[in-house]
């Protein structure tokens, strides 16, 4: 190895652990969910299996003492060309700001990590949305957005996010350029192990932007908050 | 024919494990969808006798009709028929189970005879960024194989078999060739497999007649949540530890970082 090399490669490690101590210092790889068996990590339904193929259902069953009197009648069933359906497409989330708090971050799509749990980017100034999930604009669903808190320092904005009082406005800027509004209807503690009883990621309900982070005691032993802070926050127009 | 009765048995045999259905369970309807996959023929549809679906044409996917878990004949007729009384095809008995989701396809065989093929529909959960695919094989064609992207993903395929697979949710490439080469038949096609949704491909019409395509039946609803939102300190540099424990602190959080550059680039790479 060359010297120009080695010192190349030295200050790419530098200023990796530069990025390190700014970014991922206070929040950083998520924690396995301590105390959850394997079962519980194979996440939950969020809905019941529904095929939106029908845009018209038949009406409701009718009781009857055959099958042959619930056959539905023949207007009464949609049909459709068997074609790929078109892929929704909304103009994804890049920046979300909560007016009066400070708090200012840019959006990055993400997925899940292999432990199931969400993708937080490594960067306290970056929130994640999560891309498989409805995106700010969607006619239904939750469009969850989540971001470390600092837990040395709690000196960011977003620590501020439990504070939030009702009716504060929160915009998502667009890739676009458009800008989604909402108002927040309510900022809440909602205990890690009981995540999924909230239904967080919901797809069906009514549209809603979900802001989340760390918040709650910080469990020494798990190395992790007790709770999610997650502001929920309804579309204005 | 001879497939055809397989696949009716082989349905059968599943309703029977999964057992009689109490008239309480049956407010959990069976959900049928119904796919004309035979070319230039419109049909009548006949459902224990009632006509169901009338004027029913190719390429067209009718339903899900919400029906109560039993056993069902299904007739197909020429499109001006009075009655079910003389079928083109059946008919058939199909039997459903309270709950469960199924598509019957009134397609060609491999030899070009007008018949039915009978599916169950696997509505199983999905992992959070996976879909579903199935390929169904309803055409007057020998075996296939399905290529995503230009590589062959299922192989040997033969009428009226399926084939199922979970992949990265995303926009895939779909193409048919016949089975061990890669020349498409049909397509290449764009096919947006969406996260948490089941997509069955259905291949119908002849080779013979040069008419052969692809048809596409949605469900949705199979996806999962991620299990929580983290917020973790990765390590403690906080108290008495000094600069030993930061410099070992921050030699973990370097690992830490790359394990998380090469996850992400992996990632991508799964959903290029």
């Amino acid at each position: 190895m060359s010297r120009t090399a080695a010192g190349r490669r030295l200050w790419a490690s530098a200023a990796v652990l530069g990025a390190l101590a700014a970014g991922t210092a206070a929040c950083g790889t998520p924690a396995e969910p301590a105390g959850d068996s394997p079962a519980a990590v194979s996440a939950p339904a969020t809905a019941a299996a529904t095929q939106t193929a029908d845009p018209t259902p038949p009406s409701g069953p009718v009781p009857a003492s055959s099958p042959a009197a619930q056959i539905p009648a023949p207007s009464s069933i949609p049909v459709r060309p068997a074609t790929p359906e078109p892929a929704v497409s909304i103009p994804a989330p890049v920046r979300v700001e909560v007016e009066g708090t400070g708090i200012s971050l840019e959006v990055v799509p993400v997925g899940v990590e292999d432990n199931g749990a969400m993708t937080i980017p490594d960067n306290h100034y970056q929130a994640g949305w999560y891309k498989y999930g409805p995106a700010p604009g969607a006619d239904a669903g939750s469009s969850v957005l989540a971001a470390h808190v600092d837990s040395r320092t709690e000196q960011l904005p977003i620590a501020g996010l439990k504070d939030v009082p009702p009716g504060t406005i929160v915009t998502v800027t667009r890739e676009d350029g458009s800008v989604q509004r909402y108002a927040t209807e309510k900022v809440e503690n909602i205990a890690k192990r009981s995540l999924d009883g909230h239904r967080l990621f919901d797809r069906t309900g009514e549209p809603r932007l979900k802001l989340v982070t760390c918040g709650g005691k910080w469990l020494e032993a798990e190395d992790d908050y007790e709770d999610n802070v997650v502001l929920t926050a309804a579309p204005v127009s | 024919m001879r497939k055809t009765v397989t696949a009716l048995a082989a349905a059968a045999g599943l309703t029977a494990a999964v057992g009689f259905m109490t008239p309480a369970a049956a407010a959990d309807t069976a959900q049928l969808s119904v796919l004309h996959g035979i070319p230039d023929t419109t049909v009548d549809v006949y459902v224990n006798g009632a006509l169901t679906l009338d004027d029913f044409t190719p390429g067209t996917l009718a339903g899900p009709l919400d029906l109560p878990g039993g056993s069902y004949d299904l007739a197909i007729t020429a499109p001006d028929a009075a009655d079910a009384s003389a079928p083109i095809i059946g008919p058939v008995t199909v039997d459903l189970a309270a709950g469960g989701n199924y598509t019957a396809v009134a397609n060609l065989d491999a030899t070009g005879q007008p018949t039915a093929n009978f599916y169950t529909n696997d509505l199983s959960m999905l992992e959070a960024g996976k879909a579903g695919l199935t390929v169904r094989h309803d055409a007057a064609a020998p075996a296939v194989d399905v290529l995503a992207n230009g590589t062959p993903v299922i192989t040997g395929l033969e009428n009226p078999d399926e084939k199922s697979l979970t992949v990265d949710a995303g926009t895939i490439s779909a193409s048919v060739a016949a089975a061990g080469t890669t020349d498409p038949v049909i397509g290449p096609a764009d096919l947006t497999l969406a996260e948490g949704t089941h997509t069955f491909v259905y291949a119908w019409g002849s080779l013979e007649d040069g008419n052969l395509a692809l048809a596409t039946q949605t469900i949705h609803g199979m996806e999962s949540a991620p299990n929580a939102v983290p917020g973790a300190l990765a390590t403690s540099d906080e108290g008495n530890g000094g600069a030993l424990a930061a410099g070992a602190g921050a030699a973990l959080m370097l690992l830490v970082g790359a394990a998380a550059v090469a996850r992400r680039k992996h990632t991508a790479a799964a959903r290029s």
